[in-house]
């Protein structure tokens, strides 16, 4: 039986043969990483529904694991934006440290990346005829697909700026971005109007960044990390070890980048939800220079 | 890169193989949506995934937050009023030391006072008995003198009865004569004061 082939039958060929990138915009929506991703949802929310049912002051195992993290989390977010801010921001951050988290060690599990459909190689090939021209993972690291770390950013920018608008105003923020720093006044301050204007564009320039780079940034660390293990579990078959070595070694090789890709997806959970704080820290804080 | 990782059947292939597709277009034309398009970005796939992290956002937001921090807020305060509870109890218990340093001071000046009073009252009382011992063992001793002088006077009558029958006797026997009353009593008063003598 061709399983591969069964599958595409049977009427997911447009998600088999893109492997999650299908030119058919009614189907291209749900792909490998997109699966991924829904199960990361259901993950979290499950987990969060036992950890808060039957909630009591002396907690559970669940219960404390939920509130170490929270406790944990909560305190860095007030440490970078204030015991102000932290209140308003704290649910965004604390979904985004959660979800990215979460997908990222899902990415860890072994099979994600490496059971799918096409061609393949190996002893657990179950048919090696070339149904497709590529291998065509069933399952991907939700972080490792750009969609989903720019969704992430994104998502987080609107909070953003609803964050901000609230805090300073859309004229405290204009004010903030283009009007003159220092506290000058006179002639220097209508002087370096044009300047400050400049600097009010760049800034700009660099709020519109913002996602492309949290997004970027999030996804070649974890696309690398899935590279590494992915190459690291065929260097045997590279450096043309016998089969049976090739096999060992595909476990052996990559064990040690296991550990260090745990520490990579909480180090990058922390950085986004950290970076994320800081815009909040930078942009709803209000310019104390004005008021004296 | 992308021939090598192709050629191990790497599970990045679908993004990669995009990339291989757009690349050349990419080359071309230069433009922002093709490079867009080499990291695999996709509306229909980035809708979806906003819609499902929105999805989390909006389950924790309203049903996973408060109950938590309801709950870490209720353990603080917990903690807060066992805190202030422990300062309460601690002030209590150093007044209660205080208070009872206190009282073991007093304790110790009213016993020192009772000390010295039961003291001063042991001295009192026992001068007042060896007083009385005194008084009553000269009452004994002048009680005795007493008696002692009766006896010798009982003694000295008795005496005196017997030496003036024995010189009666004595005078009756010598003289050969037979003694009347008158002269025995004559006999008995002289014998009486040479013996008072």
């Amino acid at each position: 039986m061709n399983f591969a082939q069964t599958l595409t039958q049977s009427g997911l060929n447009a998600f088999l043969a893109s492997g999650g990138i299908a030119p058919d915009p009614l189907s291209g929506w749900f792909t490998n990483s997109m699966l991924v991703a829904l199960v990361v949802m259901a993950v979290v929310l499950v987990f969060v529904k036992l950890a808060t049912s039957n909630m009591s002051i002396i907690p559970n195992r669940k219960q404390n694991l939920l509130e170490f993290i929270f406790e944990f989390l909560y305190g860095q977010v007030e440490g970078v934006v204030g015991s102000k801010l932290a209140p308003k921001s704290f649910p965004i951050l604390f979904t985004i440290f959660v979800f990215i988290l979460t997908a990222n060690w899902m990415g860890l599990i072994p099979g994600v990346g490496t059971v799918g459909f096409g061609k393949g190689s190996g002893f657990l090939t179950i048919d090696e005829s070339d149904a497709h021209a590529e291998f065509h993972p069933l399952l991907r690291p939700a972080t490792a697909d750009l969609n989903m770390t720019f969704a992430l950013a994104a998502v987080f920018m609107i909070v953003w700026i609803w964050i901000v608008v609230s805090e300073v105003g859309v004229k405290g923020f204009l004010d903030h971005t283009f009007g003159p720093k220092g506290g000058l006044t006179g002639f220097m301050k209508w002087a370096l109007v044009p300047v400050f204007l400049f600097v009010g564009v760049i800034e700009v320039i660099s709020i519109a960044f913002r996602p492309v780079t949290l997004s970027l940034r999030l996804l070649g660390n974890i696309f690398a990390g899935e590279t590494l293990l992915h190459t690291m579990g065929h260097l045997g078959e590279i450096l043309g070890f016998p089969d049976w070595l090739s096999m060992i070694g595909g476990v052996v090789f990559p064990l040690p980048f296991y550990f260090m890709e745990i520490l990579v997806g909480l180090l990058q959970a922390v950085v986004f939800t950290l970076l994320c704080a800081v815009y909040i820290q930078v942009g709803a804080s209000h310019d104390e220079e004005e008021h004296h | 890169m992308i021939a090598l990782l192709a050629e191990f059947n790497l599970a990045v292939v679908p993004l990669l193989a995009a990339a291989e597709v757009h690349g050349a277009a990419a080359e071309s034309s230069g433009g922002i949506g093709d490079a867009v398009a080499q990291f695999g970005f996709q509306w229909q796939s980035f809708l979806s995934q906003v819609i499902t992290f929105l999805v989390v956002y909006f389950v924790l937001n309203k049903y996973a937050f408060p109950p938590i921090m309801g709950m870490l807020e209720e353990r603080r305060r917990r903690i807060a009023d066992g805190e202030e509870n422990l300062k309460k109890i601690q002030q209590q218990l150093a007044q209660a030391d205080e208070r009872v340093a206190g009282m073991i001071d007093e304790a110790n000046k009213e016993a020192e006072r009772l000390i010295a009073d039961a003291r001063d009252s042991a001295s009192a009382q026992r001068e007042q008995r060896i007083q009385s011992a005194v008084n009553e063992a000269s009452n004994i001793i002048a009680k005795a003198h007493e008696a002692s002088k009766l006896e010798h006077e009982r003694l000295m009558g008795e005496l005196k009865r017997e030496f003036g029958r024995l010189v009666v006797d004595t005078t009756g026997k010598v003289t050969g004569k037979v003694l009347d009353e008158k002269d025995r009593k004559r006999i008995n008063e002289e014998a009486a004061g040479q013996i008072a003598l």
